[in-house]
């Protein structure tokens, strides 16, 4: 057997015995029919997947793809001009500004939510700024959508940054130089180099960044009140309140499938970056 | 294709800029430039011109300040005091993106996600030239540079001296009134090195392109300059056409850095008939052609090896003035040359180099040969 089979093989292992068994358990309780006495009965159904399409878990579905979908798109915005900073600047900022980036990450979920309370909440920091500056605009983001996206942002922004870093630190200056030189200014350089250089990491760091966002359940339950619940929140309540596994088994399906759906997006953006390379040769 | 690669005039682009082009007015000036790094870390003052058309060379050892001062003409360096004037305008504040001086740098930094010819096109774009235009000035340069064929590649499809030949073309595309060459063979072997040291010369002749060349190869410099600067700590030693250089040198420095040479400390110690005499430490005499000097002067005497004639036979004494007995303690063979070195009067150690496959070639260990030096062929250094 080659040595690189040997490698791979236990964790190989460990994923068929704790994640490939148990989700295929969890497939087949999708399609097991709800009972109040024994929580399921082996009768095939699909009426776990019907429910979804009602309209309170649909919305609830596209919620947690538009949350996801921002962040997302806010850690691009926030995050590339950070990622080509940090590639560029001196190895002191750098360890610097790293561990204030990274800060979240080492923080649980739970107390970073609970400081964007203190600061979103009614009595909090945020409406206690606007009242000294006598803004007459009383915010009322916590327990909202927004709350949740611009939490997730502060929690998943390093998710982005990291893989964005890496691809921009093997963009040589000599290039930027060249370019420079040719007559480019600095948005020229970007859009026609920075950024399709640094596609790769780009793409890996949405795809960090959504999938997280999705499967997310704390951050919601504690800043999005009722009209933040995302699909973690329903599948944690349907096992945990209502015993409805078979049901909350076909919501996890859902939030699998649409991670698959971004893997998927985000190998064929990856592929095509290679592929105009290749075509064009 | 020759009005847009400017054959004649073509270094002066549309008439945004005034340009000078009348014979002699120089197309760059540098006056003083100053680059500070820290408090005793600093190159120049340096000051020099460069003639319209010639290709001028910055030579000296790694850290001597050549590639800074090319860095400030490009602009990608601040100068902390100087003037740079490309065709008689100031263009020392000027962002580096505006200045329009072609840089080809070490690594030929191409552009690894664009085709030879997008790589080409890169600086037109830039500069909002219209699509057709494009087209066309991007196809004449790659045929210029015999690269029309590599069109369609990636740089990384391409050998080392293809995407040198890419970065040039690259430069060369914009017709800027300038080009400077960063060392732009270093990276290449010694073959094709050479190959490129003609076809970058020939092209440079043809478009009549002042230019700028870096490098630390003294062969290199000598083989391409019109006129070469010598440069060691941040100072220009020496500057001359390559012939002036290698035959009179100003300094020590310059000397040993230019060839390979004998350089002997000596002191003068008479005059007669229009020679100096000289003596050695080891007290070896030498006479030299020069004019009179006071005696006790102390001097550098360089002797280059080519110089140095190796004659089979005895009898030093009757011989014609500075003939010395020799004995050849080593001796390289290097194919076309042959290099010795020969104890002269048994006092100092001379590098003597001959053609390889003469007749009566002395060996290693070989006594009773004669060292002669021509008088004229011993130049005196005063610095």
């Amino acid at each position: 057997m080659p040595a690189s089979l040997w490698l791979i093989g236990p964790y190989f292992l460990a994923l068929v015995v704790f994640l490939a068994l148990p989700l295929s358990n969890v497939l087949q309780l999708s399609f097991y029919t709800y009972s109040p006495i024994t929580i399921w009965t082996t009768d095939l159904t699909l009426q776990n997947y019907h429910k979804i399409f009602t309209p309170y878990f649909a919305k609830i579905t596209l919620r947690t793809v538009r949350i996801g979908a921002l962040a997302t798109f806010f850690c691009v915005l926030l995050g590339y001009p950070l990622a080509y900073y940090f590639s560029r600047c001196s190895k002191r900022s750098l360890s610097v500004g790293m561990f204030i980036l990274v800060m979240p990450l080492m923080v649980s979920a739970v107390v970073g939510a609970f400081g964007w309370i203190v600061i979103l909440g009614r009595n909090g920091l945020l409406n206690g700024l606007l009242k000294t500056l006598n803004i007459d605009a009383d915010s009322s983001i916590l327990y909202t959508e927004t709350a949740v996206v611009v939490a997730l942002v502060h929690f998943l922004l390093p998710l982005m940054v990291l893989p964005l870093m890496a691809s921009m630190e093997k963009i040589s200056m000599r290039l930027e130089e060249a370019a420079t030189n040719l007559g480019a200014s600095p948005l020229f350089i970007i859009r026609r180099i920075i950024i399709p250089l640094s596609r790769a990491g780009l793409v890996s760091g949405c795809l960090l960044c959504f999938t997280v966002a999705i499967s997310v359940v704390v951050t919601s339950a504690l800043l999005g009140g009722r009209s933040g619940r995302m699909l973690g929140n329903e599948i944690y309540d349907q096992v945990i309140t209502a015993y409805d596994w078979p049901f909350a088994s076909s919501l996890a399906i859902v939030l699998v499938t649409l991670i698959v759906i971004a893997l998927s997006a985000a190998l064929v953006a990856a592929r095509r970056g290679n592929r105009t390379k290749g075509m064009r040769s | 294709m020759s009005h847009q690669l400017g054959g004649e005039g073509g270094q002066c682009r549309q008439s945004e800029r005034p340009c000078i082009d009348k014979h002699g007015e120089p197309r760059l000036e540098i006056a003083d430039l100053i680059r500070r790094y820290t408090a005793d870390v600093a190159v120049g003052p340096i000051s020099f011109s460069v003639r319209e058309g010639e290709f001028f060379s910055l030579l000296g050892p790694s850290g001597c300040g050549k590639t800074t001062t090319l860095r400030c003409i490009a602009g990608f360096e601040n100068v902390d005091s100087g003037a740079i004037l490309l065709s008689g305008q100031r263009i020392d504040s000027v962002p580096p993106h505006k200045r329009g001086i072609g840089l080809v740098f070490q690594t030929p930094a191409l552009f690894p996600h664009l085709t030879v010819q997008e790589n080409v096109a890169f600086g037109l774009e830039a500069h909002k030239v219209p699509k057709d235009e494009i087209v066309q000035r991007v196809g004449a340069v790659l045929e210029l540079s015999g690269l029309s064929n590599f069109g369609q590649r990636m740089p990384h499809q391409l050998s080392g001296g293809q995407q040198q030949r890419v970065a040039l073309a690259r430069s060369l595309v914009l017709e800027p009134p300038l080009l400077l060459l960063d060392e732009p063979l270093s990276s290449l072997d010694l073959k094709l090195r050479i190959q490129m040291r003609e076809e970058l010369r020939n092209l440079q002749r043809r478009l009549r392109k002042t230019t700028v060349f870096v490098t630390h190869d003294q062969t290199e410099a000598l083989a391409m300059s019109d006129r070469v600067a010598v440069l060691s700590q941040g100072h220009i030693e020496q500057i001359g056409t390559p012939e002036e250089i290698y035959s009179t040198p100003i300094s020590r420095f310059v000397a040993e850095f230019i060839g390979s040479s004998n350089l002997l400390d000596v002191e003068v110690v008479g005059f007669s008939n229009g020679h100096l005499d000289l003596a050695t430490a080891a007290g070896l005499r030498l006479k030299t052609r020069s004019p009179r000097m006071p005696i006790a002067t102390k001097a550098t005497a360089l002797i280059r090896p080519e110089r140095i004639r190796l004659v089979l036979g005895t009898g030093a004494a009757a011989s014609p003035a500075n003939t010395f007995a020799g004995e050849v303690r080593d001796m390289t063979y290097l194919g076309e040359d042959v290099h010795y070195r020969v104890l002269a009067s048994q006092s100092e150690m001379f590098l003597v180099s001959t053609n390889s496959g003469k007749p009566n070639s002395p060996v290693v260990g070989q006594e009773g040969i004669l060292v002669h030096i021509d008088p004229n062929d011993v130049f005196l250094l005063t610095k």
